[in-house]
């Protein structure tokens, strides 16, 4: 990840395990295909975030 | 939710409600409700085939101006809704999330269906978004390995991988490419 990071000029920036991730993935995208989705908000997105865990600079405007 | 009843009806259908029907005049429907349902249009379009539909393909498809169809994209791309090709003004959608337009390192296998996802995240996005289970196949950064992940309900089956998110929420839409 690091040598990968540093050929692009990258900091690294997050890591999560898979299973985090897979977590993350159903509260932002369980209702994407709902025709009613209209997007969110920021706040709506930190809310997501949040309920999964995820706190802090990194996952906040 | 459920999408057996969704799936199962016909594109123009179910994108349409009282908004969109063969050949109906977009200058007489409220813009902002004719933009929601063509991105209905485009998400069912995806999950029934595969891939995005262009500009072009769903102004056939829905029997309306390419022009306008052009126009809703734009407008949803400016909305975050959808990610259009860079240059190609309104033709192209490169990313519908979790969806990918065009080829990536990460195939998504879910039944007898294969879609493109835009990153590793996105990758776990598509069944969550299907509410189905999946075989996730990623090349991994760098290009040197392969990885299978399976999605079977609630659980995540691989062998300890680990997902990098390059750069913090704030600054997830400056260049959705590289994010």
């Amino acid at each position: 990840m690091e040598r990968w990071c540093r050929r692009r000029g990258q900091a690294v920036g997050t890591v999560l395990p898979v299973a985090a991730v897979w977590s993350l993935a159903r509260a932002w995208y369980g209702d994407r295909l709902d025709p009613a989705f209209r997007g969110r908000s920021a706040e709506q997105a930190e809310a997501i975030f949040r309920g999964v865990g995820l706190t802090g600079p990194f996952w906040s405007l | 939710m459920d999408l057996t009843g969704w799936l199962a009806t016909p594109a123009v259908e179910m994108a349409s409600g009282k908004l969109i029907g063969k050949g109906f005049d977009v200058s007489e429907v409220d813009r902002t409700a004719w933009d929601w349902r063509l991105r209905a249009f485009v998400y069912e379009r995806v999950v029934a085939s595969g891939r995005l539909p262009t500009a072009a393909e769903s102004a056939v498809v829905l029997g309306v101006d390419h022009g306008d169809v052009r126009s809703a994209y734009r407008r949803l791309h400016d909305r975050h809704a959808l990610f259009l090709e860079p240059g190609s003004d309104g033709a192209v959608i490169r990313m519908a999330h979790p969806f990918s337009g065009v080829p990536t390192a990460f195939v998504v296998r879910v039944g007898g269906r294969a879609f493109w996802a835009n990153c590793a995240w996105d990758a776990l996005g598509i069944p969550a978004a299907l509410h189905r289970d999946a075989r996730i196949e990623a090349t991994l950064a760098g290009g040197e390995e392969r990885v299978t992940i399976a999605t079977e309900g609630h659980r995540v089956v691989g062998q300890g991988e680990f997902v990098h998110f390059p750069l913090p929420f704030r600054r997830w839409y400056d260049d959705l490419i590289e994010t």
